[in-house]
């Protein structure tokens, strides 16, 4: 397996989810915003101090707290 | 006859869902908050096909969770109110995320209509959306409009009343894997045998049970048939089927997408374009102080000449009322007070205006999303959100629209801190008092001690949030996961209603608050204190030791004699609370020396106070209650009187601590002596 | 591969990023109190914030330059930015000094001896250069709607 935590991966990446952890409530918000199993994300860039992190998936640009990101892992796509 | 009908306008956040709800009503909207809660409310009338709608325009959300208050407002108005038409508000450039919350509404049960919004940028990026395939796979009517230009919205009225006319059950265009179906049905027959859930849409409501939706879970424990669900809940993992349930409402989109529209995602788009530069690891910050200098200046000395226009009439018609009125009490309350105070509460609105048609166009461009994302690391450390920035900066020039400005901060929590702490920036009104003080005890080194002040604000606000954080408003950061919208140019007409939203707001809910206040203190300084032969509003006992507010000055004096003030200065703090700049000429007219600043200075300087003293008065002013006009936004904003007393006793005690360290510690220390 | 910019878009990129820096720093150089000698005639103000936003502008633009050196393709977008950031300043310099000329009328007092064109700045006539560019690139700027700048290019 090659699981890794989505807040480590670095920009100019695509990554594909393989499942979202962490509390039930920042849980439920990122799978409502479309991080499901399965999905392509692409890390775009990080803020210019280093946090949040800016995503893009499904058509649409999102950014995430470390501390959010760090819930979600994925796979690295070749 | 004309019906009467509701529309809820539902939608995510960025899809024009304000345009085309400005777009119908036109100007007839009445804005307020939600019943209990400070989230805005906006409703408006419109009449179509001789149908009577109002048009409500729901919080927007990606989902109809029970996390955030947004969400909890529009499923409840759904669900309680039952409006008669929803219209959902789609970005077509943004299909996919954007359905997902159709599905939501779906299941809800609502008469649904799609305004397939911003079709025109759709077709500018490339993408191709067949409006009557989706359609005929979502069995509800799609009409598409441009917002921002009005078009489509005839159609979309039309689609609204047609809809009114026939009677349809939503299908169940989205379904699930067996054993969530198999699930929900025998729910739906439990929740349809019992009258008491004979409100709610029954495979909704299931549905919510089994991800094990905490709101709901509430409801349903009160009815007598709760232990039969208890039975099919236990053999749920409520967690798993949450993540199921979001990831087939995504397949299913996946699935009609592919048939319905051609998505164009080979290029890189204009938005991409500009987040390279605005977002850009060396240029963002820069760029974003740069722009904030900007609205800074065009807020705050733009407005500048309309203030003057505002002051010099009231100014004229204060005169003009208090030499045509013959009473000379009477003369004095209109012109001395209400007058005054009608202009004091006018005299703000320039700034305001200005402040929120920037606000807005940063906005409805897109930046301010970008400003949040640049600033969030900074904000986050003190516990706050990358959105709670800005407000905080605009409270240098003003505190009022700043405070009014923290509307863009979603976690309740978050912007009551910002709210609280926005005071402590201090404003242009504060500094006329710096400048005679620091001018008069600090001579060249003035420039320092100002910079100082400003410091000590940012600090004590710093501080503060970080205390509220771990003490008072304790609790987990909310998640940050905020979405990127891609860039727009904004409208005129947008902000400019937006604007001038703002500004009857602040009129008619500040505006009373700030109107009271400053009457009430002109009746204390016009009232002749007990035993004083004055007579009540004549010029010789206005704010001296013979009126009410001198009096209590005087018993006020042991409170802060520790601080090395005496009686006057602190009738010239309560002065303040009106607008802070009046602390000069209060003392002024104290001290016996009228409006001549200079010889206020000399005065002061000579010996009436000590340097030390001088600094505390300073830091006083920066801390203590703020001006009348802030306590009325702060009350608005907050919808607590609770936390607008908080701020002032709070602020006061501060303020009373650190001029009581200085004075005395400087003293005992022997400095600038 | 080809690329989206041409020489065009270099030379603009030179010309208004050092000028943005040069103005800037003459701004910031009067604010300190250095006297520059040309200060007067080009009416460059002592303003230390405002000079740091004209240098804001003039980064953006040679990063452009700097990017589109390297052969990097989106680099063009920093010079598109910095044409619209341009014409934000101008566009809030030409504000700031219909709100004095206003407020010299109000308040003429205060005003004494006070003439328009002490409150005229480089940042005026600085965005004539971008209103060159916006028309000679003005295809590739569409402002329906969106800030799509075109991938025509």
């Amino acid at each position: 397996m090659n699981e890794k935590k989505l807040d480590f991966i670095e920009p100019d990446t695509s990554v594909k989810v393989v499942k979202v952890t962490g509390q039930k409530s920042s849980r439920k918000r990122i799978l409502d915003m479309g991080l499901t199993p399965g999905t392509r994300v692409d890390v775009i860039r990080r803020a210019p101090l280093g946090d949040p992190v800016e995503f893009k998936l499904k058509g649409y640009n999102l950014s995430l707290r470390k501390r959010e990101a760090e819930t979600v892992l994925v796979e690295v796509l070749k | 006859m004309t019906e009467k009908i509701t529309v809820a306008l539902a939608g995510n956040p960025n899809v024009g869902k304000t345009s085309i709800f400005n777009a119908i009503t036109g100007s007839k909207q009445h804005v307020g908050n939600w019943p209990g809660v400070t989230v805005e409310r906006k409703i408006g009338k419109r009449v179509h096909n001789d149908v009577m709608m109002e048009i409500v325009d729901l919080p927007g959300t990606y989902s109809l969770t029970a996390y955030s208050l947004d969400e909890i407002i529009a499923r409840d108005f759904i669900i309680e109110e039952k409006p008669d038409v929803v219209v959902q508000v789609i970005d077509a450039t943004n299909l996919e995320r954007n359905l997902y919350l159709t599905t939501q509404l779906m299941e809800l049960g609502v008469r649904l209509i799609i305004a397939l919004n911003m079709t025109d940028l759709a077709l500018a990026k490339g993408d191709n959306i067949d409006e009557t395939k989706m359609q005929e796979f979502l069995e509800v009517p799609v009409v598409s409009t441009i917002g921002s230009k009005g078009n489509g919205i005839e159609g979309l009225l039309d689609a609204v009343t047609n809809e009114l006319h026939r009677t349809r059950v939503t299908g169940n265009v989205f379904t699930y894997d067996d054993e969530i179906e198999d699930k929900a049905e025998k729910l739906r027959v439990i929740l349809d045998s019992d009258p008491y859930f004979a409100h709610y849409p029954s495979r909704w409501f299931g549905l919510k049970l089994l991800e094990g939706d905490e709101n709901i879970i509430k409801k349903g424990k009160e009815s007598d048939s709760f232990p039969k669900i208890q039975i099919i809940l236990n053999e749920t993992d409520a967690d798993i089927l949450e993540a199921k349930v979001a990831d087939q409402r995504y397949k299913t989109i996946q699935t009609m997408l592919r048939q319905v529209c051609n998505i164009n995602t080979s290029h890189l788009s204009g938005s991409d374009m500009v987040d390279r530069v605005v977002t850009n690891k060396a240029l963002g910050i820069p760029i974003f102080l740069s722009l904030m200098w900007a609205a800074f200046e065009v807020t705050f000395t733009f407005a500048t000449p309309f203030m003057n226009m505002i002051d010099i009439f009231f100014g004229w018609l204060a005169e003009t009322a208090t030499t045509a009125i013959l009473v000379p009490w009477l003369a004095s309350l209109v012109g001395e007070g209400m007058i005054a105070g009608v202009g004091s509460v006018i005299i703000f609105l320039p700034n305001i205006l200005l402040l929120f048609f920037m606000l807005s166009l940063m906005e409805d461009s897109g930046y301010m999303a970008r400003a949040a994302f640049i600033m969030d690391k900074l904000m986050s450390k003190i516990g706050l959100h990358g959105r709670s920035f800005i407000p905080l900066v605009m409270g240098f020039g003003c505190n009022v629209p700043a405070i009014m400005a923290t509307r863009t901060i979603e976690d309740t929590r978050d912007r009551l801190i910002t709210i609280l702490i926005t005071p402590f920036m201090s404003c242009g009104a504060r500094l006329p008092v710096y400048v005679l003080l620091a001018g008069a005890f600090f001579g060249r080194d003035a420039g320092v001690v100002i910079f100082i002040l400003y410091a000590l604000g940012i600090l004590v606000a710093v501080v503060s949030a970080k205390l509220m954080r771990s003490t008072i408003l304790k609790g987990e950061d909310a998640p940050f996961i905020m979405e990127l919208p891609s860039y727009k140019v904004p409208t005129l007409k947008g902000s400019f209603i937006h604007m001038w939203e703002r500004g009857k707001i602040y009129l008619k809910k500040a505006g009373t608050i700030i109107l009271i206040g400053v009457v009430g203190v002109w009746l204390l300084a016009s009232i002749p204190a007990p035993g004083s032969s004055g007579t009540f509003a004549s010029q010789e006992i206005y704010g001296t030791t013979e009126s009410m507010i001198g009096m209590i000055g005087q018993i006020l004096e042991p409170l802060v004699a520790p601080l090395g003030f005496d009686w006057k200065i602190a009738v010239a703090l309560l002065f303040g609370v009106v607008a802070k700049e009046i602390v000069v000429g209060s003392m002024g007219v104290l001290y016996g020396v009228g409006e001549n600043e200079e010889s206020l200075s000399n005065i002061l300087s000579a010996g009436s106070m000590t340097p030390l003293a001088a600094l505390g008065l300073m830091v006083f002013t920066l801390l203590y209650a703020p001006c009348f006009a802030c306590i009325g936004v702060i009350k608005r904003e907050t919808g607590s009187w609770k936390w607008t007393l908080f701020q002032l006793a709070y602020g006061t005690s501060l303020a009373w601590g650190f001029a009581f360290v200085i004075y005395q510690a400087g003293t005992r220390m022997g400095l600038m002596a | 591969m080809t690329h989206s910019y041409g020489n065009k878009e270099i030379a603009f990129a030179a010309l208004a990023g050092v000028l943005y820096v040069f103005f800037g720093l003459l701004n910031i150089a009067e604010g300190l109190g250095i006297d520059t000698g040309i200060a007067g005639l080009l009416f460059v103000p002592g303003d230390i914030l405002g000079g740091f936003c004209l240098m804001v502008i003039g980064a953006v633009f040679l990063n452009g330059l700097w990017e589109m050196h390297q052969g990097i393709n989106a680099g063009v977008s920093f010079v598109y930015v910095g044409i619209l950031m341009s014409l934000i300043f101008a566009a809030v310099y030409l504000l700031i000094m219909a709100g004095n000329l206003l407020d010299s009328f109000i308040v003429p007092d205060d005003y004494k001896g006070w003439s328009i064109m002490e409150t005229f700045r480089p940042g005026i006539y600085l965005g004539l250069l971008s209103i060159a560019g916006i028309l000679y690139w003005k295809n590739r700027f569409s402002l329906n709607e969106v800030l799509v700048f075109r991938e025509g290019a």
